[in-house]
């Protein structure tokens, strides 16, 4: 690893400055799961570390029933499923953040990493899309709102540009009669990447007895993870059914574009988006109906 | 008297120190004035070195040297034979093939400089399909080689014509293992320095240290008495340290520049430059009347060697007596290749040649009882081998032959029954979801215990006695170069020492291995150090106390009784080669038998093994420290789970694809049986140590194959390539219908 500049500021305009100052060469610090190990194999060089972890901004976690969540982006994955709102009111988050990484890495590592790391099977990111949730990016010249749906452009890729920070994510209040699902298929139980990960939100029609709105989100078979349009809005009006929901996974299974590598081929990650799509429907059904989904993941 | 004697549970001798991390490992040792060492690893696969220039890396400041071939006294060294260059000089064989060194004061200039040394290399095809290999035309991956077939070995036994024509029923199936990385805790580390007494002394981890001081005395053109190696507490080793790594490199280093140097490997090199276990592709083909009793096997395996020999040879002898299982046969043809290729080197493993056998032979035997309709561990009753019975290569089994005690112990534990007409699975259970299968197998095992087919095992220890003016034993020092991997040997030497001493364990101390301070013991493999050196502390000890009746005797009023005893296999059972016709010989000194169970629940959606529930009977003869035993159980299961379902190194035109452990999955503690349930059957060892004998790798072997035969007990597929991925799973299933929940569709607890 080559030598850098490493300064913690506490006040966000001075985390702001201390970016823009290096521009291109600066690089945000949070939990440091994802970028220390890069710098230290050497796929990412800076000259200036800029420690968010002392930021009030990026340390909040507030929750309010009628604002919804906010999670700074330098709070850790623990810190966020340890937290009874969350449990109680977004079992379809704790879903995600609960199995990145191991105990260890989760104690570090936060929600703001995991979107700026913008992996292609990020687990956060689907969760985050089917609720609706939105990027609070700041730099020096003021502050943008991003849809979490657009926050990555490619692998390794955001929209965030130089000087810019992501300092929080905003999760929209929970709605009555909604219930989310986060799945992710791996070949060993705990510590791995997503071979296929998909998240599912529904949200139930007042006698629950249609859907009245739904969204499904797709990791690690695009560049990006996927927002897949017209799978939620193929339940939208339907019956809750074995029927719509495999209507539902096998539009999902065709906007994946899945890639063969060392995990896993095309063809087995295509078929697992079927599979994974219609249980995450069945999770967030159950969970819209107010039960709870059978804990095992995959 | 003797608390902490034979049979308890004592608590490990260094486990105090591991846990509140006093101990040292290999990469914690430093010196004042030391330097850093690293490899330039093989460009390629398989190329020709046209030239080496160092000249941009020395200019680097801090570096000291480049060392390359030119600087290696004897440039060969290998653990069987001489056919691995210490550092590459005419071309390279894989990418674990090392180039040259960079000696430098800072791990940093070292690093930077190692990217400056600029080798030019002329491309050569590549060889990595062990199949291919052996094709007259192939591409020689040693040109001083008329071939790539390192070795042939083979067994006949009987007239397997004649077997095949008395059977009612025919089996046949191939199956493939792959390559296995050992994964250990601690990647390769060495320091290296010039002792006082002016030694070469390499600290570092070894499995057997006498035999390392032999390969870097011999490239070093030293006399043994010259090299040195201290080794320290071990992160592990299961086979994958038997070979070189580090140790001559930093020798080199330290012997050319006369100052402390030390080499450290990152994890991904650690992967590159290791061996791995050999990959198998085996052929069967089986008879058996319609009692379920053998008539003929026939057999065919072909071991990728990988780029150098390393053990690829003792290898192929294991596997060759392995491969008809624990099973008499009266008709066998056997035949077992070893293959040079540009893939990674293949070496000891956990398991030796007996690891991947049974994924061929209990797979068969199966498929045997699917052919019969009978139950699979009744087919396995009528052929198991007991004592007396005569092997594949033509011995007699010995009295600690247990493979029927384990399997009965496992099976009950299961829930069969023994009735009049023979044993009877257990019957259906109810499934949790309709997507699930459960299913359930069996698989029984074997392997020896030391070393085999000739070789003159043996392992020494020296016992020093601390007397009181009475005669009492104050205290025990035992000096023994049985190195501690973690599989407890320290401790349960200390119990064996103090069980003879009549001793209280706590006053046993056992030396820390130092080649110049301790003897040779052997090497930590072939789960032979509770055998071959309990033994020699046995005698050392009981020799010790007959020098010290002695003394009292005499009233010579001595405080110090020092004993020095060898115990050699030979003593036990003479081993002897494979006959050149017929392949007959003694092959082993000593078995450990073990059975498993598996109970798994399939995803028939995604392809997902779950094992739900796994019981495990293993002979280790009495057990000196129960406890230890099962922690070598758990350990053998969980490298088994590993195998069965998910490890595999993976190589493409000589590229590593899993160079790193996230990519290499080995199980986490959450991919283990729900349930694990351990029995041992306790059947002596008349030779071993108060009755105990070695149990180190017998635990790994039955796993795989008893997951694969409850996959297909769950699912009707048969899966036949480790490790069964959900991938493979779920092409082997496609056109296996859901069906809905409970009762399972077939009978299963």
């Amino acid at each position: 690893m080559k030598p850098f500049q490493y300064r913690a500021p506490t006040l966000l305009s001075e985390a702001l400055s201390l970016l823009a100052s290096a521009g291109q060469r600066a690089r945000a610090l949070a939990g440091g799961t994802d970028l220390l190990v890069q710098m230290r194999r050497g796929l990412i060089s800076a000259d200036l570390i800029v420690d968010v972890k002392k930021v009030f901004e990026l340390n909040r976690l507030d929750f309010d029933p009628s604002d919804g969540l906010t999670i700074g982006a330098a709070v850790p994955l623990c810190r966020i499923c340890e937290s009874p709102e969350v449990a109680r009111h977004y079992p379809g988050l704790v879903d995600a953040l609960s199995i990145i990484g191991s105990v260890a890495v989760r104690s570090r590592a936060t929600v703001g990493g995991n979107l700026c790391n913008a992996a292609p099977s990020a687990d956060s990111i689907p969760a985050l899309i089917v609720h609706g949730a939105t990027c609070t990016v700041a730099s020096r010249e003021g502050t943008r709102q991003v849809p979490v749906a657009r926050f990555c452009t490619g692998p390794g890729k955001t929209v965030l540009g130089p000087g810019e920070l992501l300092v929080s994510v905003h999760v929209p209040p929970p709605q009555p009669r909604s219930g989310a699902r986060y799945l992710r298929f791996t070949p060993r139980h705990e510590m791995d990447i997503a071979v296929v990960g998909v998240a599912a939100w529904l949200e139930l029609s007042e006698g629950l007895s249609t859907i009245a709105n739904a969204r499904i989100a797709l990791g690690a078979v695009a560049p990006t993870p996927l927002l897949a349009v017209e799978a939620g809005a193929s339940l939208v009006g339907r019956t809750p059914s074995a029927g719509a929901f495999a209507e539902a996974a096998a539009l999902a299974q065709r906007v994946a574009a899945p890639i063969s590598d060392v995990r896993g081929t095309a063809a087995q990650r295509r078929h697992l988006v079927g599979i994974l799509t219609r249980r995450a429907l069945e999770g967030a059904l159950q969970r819209a109906r107010g039960a709870e989904p059978d804990g095992r993941q995959g | 008297m003797t608390a902490g004697a034979v049979g308890e549970s004592v608590r490990r001798v260094d486990i105090e120190a591991k846990v509140q991390g006093r101990r040292r490992y290999p990469q914690d040792f430093s010196l004042p004035g030391m330097l850093h060492a690293v490899v330039v690893w093989a460009g390629y696969p398989h190329a020709r070195i046209r030239r080496i220039d160092p000249s941009e890396a020395l200019a680097v400041p801090g570096v000291l040297a480049v060392l390359t071939h030119e600087d290696v006294p004897v440039n060969e060294y290998g653990i069987n034979i001489y056919d691995q260059p210490v550092l590459a000089s005419d071309k390279v064989r894989w990418l674990g093939d090392r180039v040259a060194v960079v000696v430098a004061e800072t791990l940093r200039a070292a690093e930077r400089a190692r990217d400056l040394v600029r080798v030019d290399y002329e491309e050569l095809p590549i060889v990595d399909d062990p199949l291919e290999a052996m094709r007259p035309e192939a591409t020689l991956v040693h040109e001083d080689r008329r071939s790539n077939l390192l070795k042939h070995i083979y067994v006949r036994r009987g007239n397997v014509e004649e077997g095949f024509a008395a059977a009612d029923v025919i089996v046949e199936g191939t199956y493939h293992t792959p390559f296995v990385e050992h994964a250990y805790l601690q990647p390769e580390a060495g320091l290296a320095y010039i002792d006082d007494e002016g030694r070469v002394t390499v600290i570092c981890a070894a499995q057997w240290p006498h035999d390392d001081l032999r390969q870097i005395a011999h490239a070093l053109a030293l006399p043994l008495e010259q090299v040195r190696e201290v080794v320290p507490a071990v992160g592990g080793a299961f086979g994958g340290r038997e070979d070189i790594s580090v140790q001559i490199l930093v020798a080199l280093a330290a012997w050319r520049l006369r100052r402390p140097v030390k080499m450290v490997w990152s994890r991904e090199e650690s992967i590159r430059g290791h061996g791995k276990r050999h990959p198998f592709h085996m052929r069967h083909r089986w008879g058996a009347t319609k009692e379920g009793r053998l008539t003929a096997v026939e057999i065919e395996a072909v071991l990728d060697a990988g780029a150098y020999a390393s053990t690829s040879v003792p290898v192929l002898e294991n596997a060759v007596s392995f491969l008809a299982g624990p099973y008499a046969v009266p008709h066998a043809r056997i035949d077992g290749y070893a293959v040079y290729t540009n893939n990674a080197v293949t070496m000891a493993m956990r398991g030796f040649g007996a690891t991947q056998p049974p994924v061929g032979y209990e797979l068969q035997m199966d498929r045997l009882a699917e052919a019969l309709g009978m139950d699979p561990v009744e087919i396995r009753m009528r052929n198991l081998l007991e004592p007396g019975s005569i092997a594949v290569t033509g011995n007699r089994m010995p009295a600690v032959t247990s493979a029927r005690e384990t399997l009965r112990a496992a099976a009950l534990a299961a829930g069969w029954r023994e009735e009049p007409q023979g044993w009877r699975r257990p019957g259906a259970s109810i499934l949790r979801a309709s997507h699930l299968r459960r299913g359930i197998g069996v698989a029984c095992a074997y392997k020896n215990v030391g070393y085999s087919f000739g070789f003159d095992d043996r392992s020494t220890a020296i016992v020093e006695l601390a007397l009181a003016s009475d005669g009492s034993i104050q205290s025990a020092l035992v000096r023994c170069a049985a190195v501690e991997v973690g599989q407890g040997v320290t401790t349960v030497l200390a119990q064996l020492a103090a069980q003879t001493l009549g001793l209280e364990v706590s006053r046993v101390r056992v030396a820390l291995t130092d080649t110049a301070a301790t003897p040779s013991a052997g090497s930590s493999s072939a789960s032979r150090h509770v055998f071959m050196s309990g033994n020699a502390v046995v005698k050392a000890c009981r020799q010790a106390l007959e020098k010290r009746d002695a003394a009292l005797r005499e009233e010579s009023g001595a405080t110090r009784i020092v004993a020095e005893a060898t115990f050699r296999g030979h003593d036990v059972r003479r081993t002897t080669a494979y006959d050149i016709v017929d392949g007959h010989c003694e092959p082993h000194i000593s078995y450990s038998f073990g059975t498993q169970i598996a109970i798994v629940e399939v995803d028939i959606e995604t392809g997902a093994v779950q094992v739900d529930r796994l019981i495990a009977a293993t002979n280790a003869g009495t057990p000196v420290n129960p406890r230890l035993c099962l922690g070598q159980v758990a350990g053998g299961v969980h490298m088994g789970v590993g195998y069965a379902l998910m490890e595999e190194f993976i190589q493409q035109k000589g590229q590593v694809r899993t160079a790193r452990l996230s990519e290499y999955h080995i199980p986490t503690v959450a991919d283990m049986p729900r349930e694990l349930e351990s029995i041992f059957t306790e059947v002596p060892d008349p030779d071993g140590p108060y009755g105990a004998t070695g149990l180190g790798e017998t635990p790994t072997l039955p796993t795989a194959p008893a997951i694969l035969n409850a996959i297909h007990d769950a699912t009707g597929a048969w899966i036949t390539e480790l490790p069964a991925t959900p991938e493979r799973v779920w092409r082997a299933l496609r056109g296996v219908p859901a069906q809905p929940a409970a009762p399972a569709r077939r009978p299963c607890p």
